[in-house]
């Protein structure tokens, strides 16, 4: 029976979250080995590439590098200085047909089911009060930030999360106020996760899988979903309540963070020529700076032990 | 007294560089931020059927922020160099297309964010990274611009949001689809996707 509801939790949790954001995903990271300078191929490396066959069509000219105004100029890596940015790396994809068909799944989930509920949710209750619940869930996350801070060897962050629990719950009636974020207190939401974690340890991303419900994830950030079994309080909301009030909670949750968002997706979606592999990139780009920003030598602290952008 | 004088020569000698590089980049950006703001707030334009117009004033502040150029061989990477020059030629101008009509109405739905210029940073002796953030009601969102001097002008590249390059991302799509097809297929597929938006 527990292991049934578990099964139906993930999958409900998955239906809901999934499509929560396939934009730039919410969980956890990637990284990999750190291939930062080879930018020239470093986009598609997870297929072995055939050099694009020059079949038909019209003849793929590699020279033509006859210069005269800015557009005849060739691309190399010297001319645009590209080899001194960093970039993330690719990420393999072999189970793409099972990823591809999951995203159409959580597609079809937003924009059938999630994005008009929560279109309607954003009609009747307005934004302030919108913010306040996700304030609300946010503090609720703070075990899964603490033990991730912990687990960094980083006491500021620790601390920093540890004294925002406490005011937000005490002084932000319990945690629909954010004041620990205020100007005078300035102790600002820590940016850290599990899969972060196992990343700064040097653990790789593994492959990309994309969860129905959970959206975007790698093999390593995968363990996202499986702490807030244990480290997400609502999670043990089944010890006093009827079992399926976890799931409207959570699907609650869901449908207010939506409403916050909506319209980023689908910029994202319209912009793309192939939106599988734009939001496939924009998750390990997203996920190998967190860890990066995370993972990097200690710049300059503020105040409060915020570590600033780089 | 030290201090005054460590500052106030950092003060000149940033002055006198700003100079020399022809508004510097931050300022730059900045000033055609403020435009596409002074755009979007103006209260002449309010009106749902002035958006036509707002649309072409922004095109044209657009082409004055962006290198659309170096924005497209970036974008392609290695592959920029299998395109011919006529190819390459309407490739910027299709890739142009697709970006405006997503992003146009997006931008124009902004109103009360606020848009706050934290930093620039030189990365090499043409290149720099301008840090933004746009702060809405609900959340921050670091933008990144990425501007190269040309031609005593600085001008946009690359847009970084929440930490993913604009650049990057279409790379990725445009190395996979010319692995498996040739430049004239993808402007094809470009072509085709300009017409249905």
């Amino acid at each position: 029976m527990k292991s049934l509801s578990l099964a139906v939790t993930l999958f409900v949790l998955i239906a809901v979250g999934c499509a929560h954001s396939p934009q730039v995903a919410s969980s956890p990271a990637s990284q990999a080995q750190p291939t930062l300078t080879a930018s020239k191929s470093d986009a598609a490396p997870q297929k072995p590439q055939k050099p694009a066959v020059k079949s038909k069509g019209t003849p793929a000219k590699t020279e033509k590098a006859t210069a005269d105004s800015d557009a005849t100029m060739d691309y190399t890596e010297e001319t645009t200085g590209e080899a001194k940015e960093e970039q993330a790396p690719a990420i393999a994809d072999p189970i793409q047909p099972f990823n591809r068909a999951m995203f159409e799944f959580n597609d079809k989930l937003y924009f059938w089911l999630l994005k008009p509920v929560a279109q309607g949710y954003k009609a009747v209750v307005p934004e302030p009060a919108r913010v306040s619940v996700k304030n609300f869930f946010s503090n609720l996350g703070f075990p899964i930030r603490f033990v991730s801070c912990l687990l960094q060897a980083d006491v500021s962050c620790a601390a920093t999360e540890v004294g925002r629990f406490t005011v937000n719950t005490i002084w932000g009636i319990g945690g629909l106020m954010d004041p620990a974020a205020s100007n005078d207190l300035n102790l600002q939401k820590q940016d850290v996760d599990l899969g972060q974690t196992l990343g700064i340890w040097g653990v790789g991303q593994g492959f990309y899988i994309v969860w129905p419900l959970v959206g975007p994830s790698s093999v390593r950030d995968s363990i996202d979903i499986a702490s807030e079994y244990f480290l997400y309080p609502l999670s043990y909301t089944s010890e006093i309540a009827p079992w399926y009030v976890y799931y409207i909670v959570r699907s609650y949750q869901e449908v207010n963070s939506t409403s916050l968002r909506i319209g980023d997706y689908e910029a994202l979606k319209e912009a793309a020529i192939d939106p599988y592999l734009a939001i496939r990139d924009a998750y390990v780009q997203y996920r190998w700076k967190k860890i990066k920003l995370k993972g990097a030598p200690i710049e300059q602290l503020a105040p409060g032990g915020v570590r600033l952008e780089k | 007294m030290k201090r005054l004088f460590v500052g106030l020569s950092i003060l000149i000698l940033f002055l006198v560089t700003s100079a020399a590089y022809a508004g510097a980049p931050l300022d730059a950006v900045k000033a055609n931020a403020d435009k596409v703001l002074d755009v979007l707030r103006d209260p002449k334009l309010k009106a749902p059927s002035a958006k036509e117009i707002k649309k072409e004033k922004l095109r044209v502040i657009y082409v004055e922020m962006f290198d659309e150029v170096e924005l497209s061989r970036r974008s392609l990477g290695m592959n920029w160099n299998k395109l011919n020059a006529d190819q390459r030629q309407e490739f910027v101008k299709l890739f142009e297309q697709v970006l405006e009509k997503a992003y146009a109405d997006k931008i124009l739905a902004y109103t009360n964010e606020k848009i706050e210029f934290t930093k620039e940073s030189m990365v090499g002796s043409n290149l720099a990274e301008v840090r933004t953030r746009v702060i809405t009601a609900s959340k921050e969102i670091p933008i990144t611009y990425r501007v190269i001097l040309k031609n005593g002008v600085w001008k946009v590249y690359d847009v970084v949001i929440e930490n993913v390059s604009l650049v990057q991302n279409y790379r990725t799509q445009f190395n996979d689809i010319l692995a498996k097809n040739t430049p004239e297929q993808l402007l094809e597929i470009l072509r085709k996707k300009v017409k249905a938006q």
